[in-house]
């Protein structure tokens, strides 16, 4: 066992068993997101069709993944529509998460993100998208927002606020924002290869100082 | 197969794993990465981790969800079908630990928290009947629901509309329509049961008749057995009919035959 460890081990690589990767982490469940052993357990009982569980994930992970997508998409009724789809999602392929890569939070929110993130790159013209985000504005910057005293963004705040600016920016604009490194790139103005480190080394500064993924 | 990347380009795509854990990387990149994460177990580890990170980004961010929000999404689930796991015999041991630990849960949970969670929205009755109608227990739908997945998310969308409402039809000659019908997509969902058969020259076609005149609006499924459908027909207006008549079995561009269901929508 690695590390200190969440409140219970997550599945781990027997010795000389050969597993994908990610298997030497201990439970990464950030502290207000619940038992990791309840949300895989009841991912396993969702991929049964027990609708209960579903109603106990949905509960768990909507507001984050509504959340997120919000953020990246602005505009209500799409981030709604988005949102709608990955919980769909979630119910439609249960059965494909694997506790041994990644937590199931990690697994929702990656879903979550990139369905955002495609939705404005794909759908959206650049110009719609201005138009919308002028008449649904939602402040994006984490950082400089007031947020509630819920533990999760406090300690997300004080790791963000850890970083340099330029990655914290990379962080926000990325993430947040949707924008892709070329993208950063431009609106920083610093070359591609910098905004790759940075976001790069950014991440790993973030994991470390939320203690997750290790 | 291992990655042909040199050195120097191993080291770039490494650098890579923030931005593509962030999504902040664009289609042909995405891909090539991916190429290089399945040959790159340290990469994929690495980025799994990052996911743990990113993902606290996206709990910090959690808001209330809109009212509604997921009545819908229960309705929408209970008319879709879940992927089938991993085979059996290839399941990990990280699967079966996960079942043994369903099993650990389901048994502490007690019932009556288990029906409270069952029960009590309004929405129950409606995920019945859409159980119901888009036959949980037929076998041909679940099917083609589970070929067409894009068709099976257009549905989705018309059953999680705000504004869907269903109605049913009686079709002459035999058979009952249902349909689900969303103004704000423009578009509807049609099912029908125990539709006379038609000889193989033929097949029922649906029309939306308006103001503006009456366009084809699709063919149903040909050799369906007791169920036809579900079939998404989009392109709604308003003051739209829903009608159903026996054509040609390639279709026609205006119906060439009386009326066996009009359903004002």
């Amino acid at each position: 066992m690695t590390a200190t460890g969440g409140p219970e081990p997550r599945d781990r690589a027997r010795p000389g068993e050969a597993t994908p990767a990610g298997v030497t982490r201990t439970g990464a469940a950030p502290a207000g997101d619940g038992p990791v052993t309840d949300l895989a357990a009841q991912l396993a009982l969702v991929a049964r069709g027990d609708t209960p569980a579903f109603d106990a994930v949905f509960e768990q992970l909507g507001p984050s993944v509504f959340g997120v997508v919000k953020r990246v998409i602005r505009d209500l009724a799409q981030a709604e529509e988005v949102t709608q789809e990955v919980l769909l999602e979630v119910w439609r392929t249960a059965a494909k998460f694997d506790a041994s890569r990644g937590s199931p939070t990690a697994w929702v929110m990656m879903m979550a993100h990139r369905r955002a993130v495609d939705r404005v790159r794909s759908v959206q013209k650049e110009s719609e998208r201005e138009r919308r985000t002028a008449t649904a504005d939602i402040p994006y910057d984490m950082v400089t927002e007031a947020v509630e005293s819920s533990l999760d963004r406090e300690r997300v705040r004080r790791c963000l606020n850890s970083l340099t600016e330029l990655q914290r920016e990379s962080v926000t604009l990325a993430y947040y924002r949707g924008y892709t490194y070329g993208q950063v790139a431009s609106l920083l103005g610093v070359p591609t290869g910098t905004v790759k480190t940075r976001m790069h080394d950014a991440l790993i500064r973030l994991r470390d100082c939320l203690g997750v993924g290790q | 197969m291992k990655s042909k990347l040199t050195r120097a380009g191993a080291r770039d795509a490494h650098t890579l794993a923030g931005a593509y854990a962030m999504d902040a990387i664009s289609g042909p990149d995405r891909e090539q990465f991916e190429r290089h994460l399945a040959g790159c177990a340290e990469c994929a580890q690495e980025v799994a981790s990052l996911l743990e990170a990113t993902a606290l980004l996206a709990a910090a961010a959690a808001e209330p969800m809109p009212a509604g929000l997921k009545d819908r999404v229960m309705t929408a689930a209970a008319a879709t079908r879940q992927q089938p796991p991993a085979d059996e015999a290839e399941a990990g041991p990280g699967a079966r630990r996960q079942q043994a630990r369903a099993a650990r849960w389901l048994r502490s949970l007690a019932w009556p928290g288990r029906l409270a969670l069952a029960a009590g929205t309004a929405a129950v009755a409606i995920v019945l009947a859409v159980a119901v109608v888009f036959g949980v227990s037929d076998g041909s739908m679940h099917q083609q629901l589970g070929q067409a997945q894009a068709s099976s998310q257009q549905i989705a969308m018309v059953m999680t509309a705000r504004d869907a409402v269903m109605m049913n039809g009686q079709v002459t000659g035999g058979g009952t329509a249902t349909i689900v019908v969303s103004t704000s997509r423009h578009a509807l969902v049609f099912t029908a049961q125990g539709l006379r058969a038609l000889p193989s020259s033929r097949g029922y076609e649906l029309w939306l008749i308006g103001p503006d005149g009456t366009r084809p609006a699709g063919m149903l499924p040909a050799g369906a057995g007791r169920m036809a459908g579900p079939v998404i027909a989009s392109g709604l207006r308003q003051g739209d009919h829903l009608a159903l008549t026996a054509e040609p079995a390639g279709g026609s561009g205006h119906p060439t035959t009386p009326m066996m269901l009009d359903v004002t929508l």
